[in-house]
């Protein structure tokens, strides 16, 4: 660890760090515009100028491209230094057009910021400025090419980051433009991060475009709820309206990136639709007066058919206290033990990833610098689009990515691909054979392996295989570790708080004593398989209870009805794919935005006393008075740990901190389901969740709809032919969950032997993880 | 974004050339590095660059139009907009200049009644400024097709002008 | 005039090229039959360091160094990059060495590739010298015919491909790393030193690139032993000869071979045949574009790498551009930031945006509407721009403008006092 002094003090950094980082760890800030913690050093904008005073040359240097030396003094206000980052700052500011009253980056502008610390203020170049044409590069990014100080940031991002190969850096000398070869929307499903690292308003967020200042906008440290990743994020709402999402920073996790699905997928929270007030039967009804009517009514259902009679239902979507606290309320008022999560397998496999897999967990991080990850049954882009970038990053250091799947799975990096049908994948991973003796080689003989595993498509028998493998590959030196991916927010989380061996929700509905059943932030319907037989469970129930902030059809159903807020609206903890505790802090209030309710006039023109739809609470707190035992968030944690030492750390935690990882714990024993037995001339069922609307949330997120495709079956171009089918003929497709009619699309780079679907708004009949499945394929029907 | 499907004929390079491109590209480990040689010999048989040349180029080399269109508006002498049949570079560096050439320039755009940057209305020349052309000792000189003329006077750029425009309509 | 002895240019006869048959008949290969069968990889670049050959494209760096540095005995692919993107105003020597006798770079080429032990080679040849791409690819065809080039050259087991490529016109091309990222079919921008060429070159393998008369002295200096190169230059500095190209208001402006540490008078009374139009001689460019200017009271200055140091002038290419006593200095440095400015690749600042500044600095000076400030903003670019940017790009561009506010303020002055510029008629 060399020691050096910079500006008088005295810091010792790892080797090959730069005089820039150790200035940082110091809390000395050092202008720069094209270093960036992430994306690195380039040395192009000469913006972080310091003086170094040893060495063979002493001088002024780059502060970002100088690896710091023992005995190194630097000083960054010396004349020298302050004088030419001045210069730095008044060449990078030829050409800008002074428009900062109307631009969107004003106020969070590191040009802004950046020309003040140069020193820089007069303008006194009077020659001509370079000007652009702008391109429209699609609904999401808002090109303003004028205010380019080209510092490559954009590129660096877009390109070398994010894998994204519409992009580029075009012209050259003062010309230099950055953009698309025509114009037309972004294709990398990491566009938005162009927002996040341009440091001035060349690249912004179109969807909130002039819709308010940066300082006017409630901002508060929040956890992505879109898949299982825990993406830091940082929501900004406004008169009571989520108007964006930008990304947090969780170095152990997403780094300073999110996805497009994240960052323009939020538009659930101002869903027109979203139900804002409490309903029984047919009446509205006050928040008080609902938990009123739920309580008499589970106290006398309770009385009346026992303790199995009211069922209880939580997700891996509604937080870690908002399911404790249903197994607290349902202690409270007597009842069996609730169903934490209505999709049975998918509940199981996070079982296994919160119990058996807990100590053997990857990070993000440790992916992105894993020299071989074996990538297995995931479709990275549709399933936790994060780990697609971290698996780039991996690549990008000279790392290896192996990848199994049925799918044709895109990734934004170079992999080997083997397109494997899921039967043959869980043989491969039971069985092993020359193929399978040849990747735990491969995982054996690698510095820092990594197997992701995908819990919807190997289910509990191909996570508990993964587990062998990685116990098997794992030395003195280092262990292989394991990044399961869960397909909720708190999938995870959910798993840990439950109790081993309950029977799942279809099976208790079946047993026709359950009278009246609570689903909490839940929609069996939509999230869980089988929904024809738990469709016809609901019909013998007595009471339905909906509490939910989506506007499911399940809510419009109900008896009794209580809305709830998403997470944006809600102080609460997720724990995400890596067994890491994630707190999210509320951004804002509920309430109906006032671009609603004053018909886009601003200021308003009616005024009352209280605010229209803000009537949801958060489940939590719901269920807290449902019981009568309202707690602070820190109360409640300090309960919950007594109950689940695991979660030792959850009193402390905060939002925007990376997280602690849960304590470990041993295997929990799971009875396996039977490998389903493969019926003559049947093809296997894939279901995947689409790119864009296969989770819940980006259903109702308007924006999103460019980027949605029309559903299909895929099959491979030899399978279509088998079949007697062409691209685009209407077929139907018959499983043990029904028959299905949609056109059948070619797909040269999926396995042989299978059906692929996407499951969306579009398709939502067949959910992903249900376990292996046959098909029989049949040309026919109508296109629908 | 996946590289654009290969495209075995154009319009915009011989069958021959194309082929042996695409042969090229298929045996050398970084087909990238012959991007410069696809653009010129596209430019060579079309006189430009249109927008299919970058996405045919992308197509031979397996790469998507903007990882071309990077290098292509890199590079003076690629052309991405319609040029005439004999592209005047004129040097405009510091021999040149020593030796006249701005005589020269004003000669030819008075004699070509255009300006630099411009075509003239026959299609025939376009006059471009270029930097130092690597023949200072025939200053000033201009270069047509990769061929140098210098040092020149105005006599012997009516000459030259003449001569093209000769072979121009034959 | 100097004895001069004549190494690239002996086969030279203006207006033709020589190639195989005669380029053999005259010694040809001899350098390379010599080395390849007597002499080990090592024993060569020892040889190119006692000789004391500085590189020819400009930098002057010591190539017996240079290929010091390089890892010939590492296994795995290595390259030789041969720079001819000669496009620095002034310099036009590769040009004329390529355009009358190829095969001294080849062999050059294949005896510096056995050196350093590469496997491939490239020739990076700009956009304007198309004929002297038609003769090496000729040269190239010719000595692979004899064996010179492919496979098991001269039964020796060591294998060498050498390869043409194309450019399009970009003077950045001529940076080192710039032209690697070319070669390879990426943007041209310079790349981040270290890690250097050397350690990761082109396609992330170990690489040297030298300009083209820097190579074609190798045979030579085999040929010959390092101490006779030494001895061909005239100071004890120098070393060897240089290709000289004369332009500018010259009489004859032509491309000498010339021994190193020439006097400037000789080069430009005896070489260049004096002022045209019988002017006088003001100032000059002693070695390309960027390099800072020689004045009257240079004449006498030996033309070798140590003595233009000591005037605070470089070497540079040899390309000496000459300028009469009616010519304008500011106009001069004008022509020539605006060369670089429109050369910049783009990529730094200082470069980019700074040398823009610098060209509408001299644009208000030259054309009268300058003031003192003005000419105080341009010595501050002139400190603030020198020694910061991103790779020499910049830093050549000011040379001149060093030169200028050196030796000619008082035109400056002279310009903003009058309102005008005093050169102009």
């Amino acid at each position: 660890m060399p020691t050096l002094t910079i500006d008088n003090q005295t810091i010792s950094v790892p080797e090959g760090k730069t005089i820039l980082e150790a200035a940082e760890a110091l809390g000395i800030m050092v202008p720069h515009f094209c270093y960036h913690k992430e994306l690195g050093a380039v040395g192009a904008c000469r913006m972080c100028a310091v003086t170094v005073h040893t060495g063979p040359m002493p001088g002024v240097k780059m502060a970002c491209l100088i690896a710091v030396e023992e005995g190194m003094v630097v000083t960054t206000g010396d004349e020298a230094s302050v004088a030419f980052r001045e210069r730095v700052g008044e060449w990078l500011m030829l050409n800008h057009p002074h428009d900062c009253p109307v631009c969107d980056e004003g106020g969070e502008c590191q040009l802004q910021e950046m020309t003040i610390s140069s020193g820089h203020g007069i303008r006194r170049y009077q020659g001509e400025k370079g000007t652009y044409t702008n391109q429209d590069l699609g609904p999401f990014i808002a090109q303003e090419m004028n205010r380019c100080i080209q510092c490559y940031r954009c590129a660096r991002t877009y390109k070398d980051y994010c894998g994204g190969r519409d992009f580029g850096v075009m012209g050259s000398r003062n010309r230099v433009f950055f953009g698309r070869f025509k114009e037309g929307m972004l294709e990398s499903d990491f566009s938005g991060n162009l927002v996040d690292l341009c440091p001035t308003g060349v690249f912004t967020d179109r969807t909130f475009r002039f819709k308010s200042r940066a300082w006017d906008l409630e901002q508060a440290d929040s956890v992505c709820p879109q898949c299982g990743v825990g993406c830091a994020t940082i929501p900004g709402g406004r008169l009571r309206e989520l108007q964006r999402v930008r990304s947090g920073d969780n170095p152990l996790v997403n780094a300073t990136f999110i996805c497009d699905r994240g960052r323009f997928g939020s538009g659930y929270a101002n869903h027109p639709e979203r139900p804002r007030q409490a309903r029984q039967e047919d009446q509205t009804v006050s928040i008080t007066a609902a938990l009123t009517a739920l309580e008499t009514q589970i106290r006398a259902t309770v009385k009346q058919h026992g303790p199995e009679a009211v069922l209880l239902v939580g997700s891996d979507r509604a937080s870690l206290e908002t399911n404790w606290l249903l197994q607290r309320t349902a202690k409270y008022f007597g009842c069996r033990v609730p169903v934490l999560n209505a999709h049975r397998q998918r509940h199981q496999t996070a079982q296994m990833a919160a119990f058996d897999l807990s100590e053997r967990l990857a990070s993000l991080q440790d992916i992105r610098s894993s020299d071989l990850v074996l990538v297995c049954g995931v479709d990275p882009l549709a399933e936790a689009p994060l780990l697609a970038l971290a698996l780039r990053q991996a690549v990008r250091k000279g790392g290896r990515v192996v990848v199994y799947d049925p799918r044709p799975v895109e990734l934004p990096c170079d992999a080997d691909r083997v397109a494997v049908s899921p039967l043959a994948l869980q043989e491969l991973l039971a069985d092993g054979g020359v193929e399978g003796r040849h990747l735990c080689d491969l995982l054996s003989q690698a510095k820092n392996p990594m197997i992701v595993a995908g819990a919807d498509l190997l289910g509990l028998a191909g996570l508990q295989n993964i587990r062998t493998w990685a116990e098997k590959t794992s030395n003195e030196e280092r262990p292989c570790l394991v990044y399961p991916v869960l397909a909720g927010p708190n999938s995870f989380g959910t798993a840990l708080l439950s109790l081993p061996e309950q029977d799942d929700l279809l099976t208790r509905l079946d047993s026709g004593k359950v009278k009246m059943l609570v689903c909490v932030d839940a929609d069996p319907l939509l999230e869980a398989p089988e929904g024809e037989r738990f469709a016809a469970a609901l019909t013998r129930l007595e009471q339905l209870v909906v509490l939910d902030y989506l506007p499911t059809s399940l809510s419009r159903h109900a008896n009794l009805f209580i809305p709830t807020c998403p997470p944006v609206e809600d102080s609460g903890t997720f724990i995400n794919n890596e067994g890491r505790l994630r707190r999210f802090q509320r951004v804002l209030k509920p309430g109906l935005s006032l671009a609603r309710t004053a018909a886009g006039e601003h200021p308003p023109r009616e005024f009352s006393l209280d605010t229209p739809g803000s009537d949801p609470q958060p489940a939590a707190l719901l269920l807290q008075r449902l019981i009568g035992q309202e707690q602070t968030l820190t109360e409640l944690h300090r309960q919950l740990v007594l109950e689940q030492p695991r979660l030792a750390s959850l009193v402390k935690l905060k939002a925007g901190e990376a997280g602690p990882r849960v304590v470990p714990a041993v295997a929990r024993p799971q009875s396996l389901d039977p490998l389903p037995e493969q019926p003559a001339q049947t093809l296997e069922l894939v279901v995947s969740p689409a790119r864009y609307g296969g989770d819940l949330f980006s259903r109702y997120a308007p924006k999103l709809e460019p980027r949605k495709r029309q559903p299909y079956f895929y099959l491979h171009p030899d399978e279509l032919q088998a079949h007697g089918l062409k691209d685009g003929d209407a077929a139907v497709v018959e499983t043990d969950f029904g028959s299905f009619t949609l056109p059948v699309r070619s797909q040269p780079d999926m396995a042989l032997g299978c059906v692929l679907v996407e499951n969306s708004e579009a398709f939502p009949q067949l959910i992903p993880g249900a376990g292996l499945g046959y098909c029989v394929i049949s040309a026919g029907g109508t296109n629908e | 974004m996946t590289p654009i499907e290969l495209q075995t004929t154009s319009h915009l390079l011989d069958q021959q050339v194309l082929a042996e491109f695409i042969r090229h590209a298929g045996e050398i480990e970084h087909p990238r590095e012959m991007i410069i040689d696809v653009l010129r010999a596209i430019q060579l048989h079309h006189g430009w660059v249109p927008d299919e040349g970058v996405e045919l180029t992308a197509s031979i080399l397996g790469l998507t139009p903007v990882e071309v269109e990077e290098i292509a508006t890199f590079y003076d002498k690629i052309f991405r907009r319609p040029v005439g049949r004999f592209v005047i570079h004129l040097c405009d560096s510091v021999c040149c200049w020593t030796r006249g050439a701005d005589e020269i320039a004003a000669h030819l755009q008075k004699t070509l009644n255009i300006e630099f940057g411009q075509t003239t209305a026959d299609g025939l020349f376009t006059l471009l400024p270029s930097c130092c052309l690597g023949c200072c000792g025939i200053a000033p000189a201009v270069m047509i097709k990769q061929q140098f003329y210098g040092p020149l006077t105005p006599e012997k750029v009516d000459e030259l002008i003449a001569t093209l425009r000769q072979e121009g309509s034959a | 005039m100097s004895q001069t002895t004549q190494l690239l240019f002996k086969n030279r006869v203006p207006g033709k090229t020589v190639f195989f048959k005669d380029f053999c008949a005259n010694g040809g290969y001899q350098g390379l039959k010599t080395a390849i069968q007597t002499m080990s990889p090592l024993e060569i670049r020892d040889l190119v360091k006692a000789a004391a050959l500085r590189g020819r494209g400009g930098a002057g760096f010591p190539t017996g160094v240079k290929w010091g540095f390089f890892p010939a005995d590492k296994p795995g692919i290595k390259y030789l990059v041969c720079n001819c993107d000669e496009m620095e105003p002034g310099t036009y020597k590769d040009g004329v060495l390529l355009g009358a006798d190829p095969h001294q770079l080849v062999e050059g080429m294949i005896l510096s590739a056995f050196a350093l032990q590469t496997q491939v080679g490239y020739i990076f040849i700009r956009y304007a010298y198309e004929k002297q791409a038609e003769n090496l690819r000729r040269a190239i065809a010719e000595a692979t015919q004899a064996g010179y080039l492919g496979k098991n050259i001269l039964g020796s087991g060591f294998d060498f491909e050498l390869h043409v490529h194309g450019s399009a016109g970009r003077y950045i091309l001529g940076e080192e790393t710039a032209l690697l990222n070319g070669l390879e079919g990426i943007r041209p921008n310079p790349r981040s030193k270290p890690p250097f060429p050397a350690v990761r070159g082109l396609f992330g393998q170990p690489t040297t690139v030298n300009n083209v008369e820097t190579i074609a002295n190798i045979p030579h200096i085999v040929t010959g032993g390092a101490q006779w190169f030494k001895d061909l230059a005239l100071t004890p500095d120098g070393s060897g000869t240089k290709l000289f190209g004369l332009s500018g208001h010259l009489n004859r402006t032509e491309c000498f071979e010339l021994p190193v540490g020439i006097s400037l008078r000789e080069v430009v009374e005896t070489y260049g045949q004096g002022m045209w139009k019988n002017k006088q001689f003001k100032a000059c460019l002693p070695g390309g574009a960027s390099t800072p200017y020689l004045t009257r009271e240079h004449l006498d200055v030996a033309l070798d790498f140590a003595s233009l140091e000591k005037v605070g002038s470089r070497f540079g290419t040899a390309g000496v551009t000459a300028f009469d006593d009616d010519t304008c200095m500011v106009a001069v440095t004008l022509n020539l930031i605006r060369f670089f400015a429109r050369e910049s690749c783009g990529w730094c600042t200082p470069c980019r945006d700074g040398l823009t500044m610098v060209r509408w600095l001299l644009e208000m000076l030259e054309s009268g509407q300058g003031t003192p400030e003005h000419l105080e903003m341009l010595k501050d670019q002139l400190k603030n721009i020198s020694g910061k940017s991103f790779c020499a790009l910049a830093e050549g561009a000011m040379g001149p403008v060093a030169g200028l506010l050196t030796h000619f303020e008082q035109e400056i002055v002279d310009h903003i006092k009058g309102g005008r510029c005093p050169f102009c008629k």
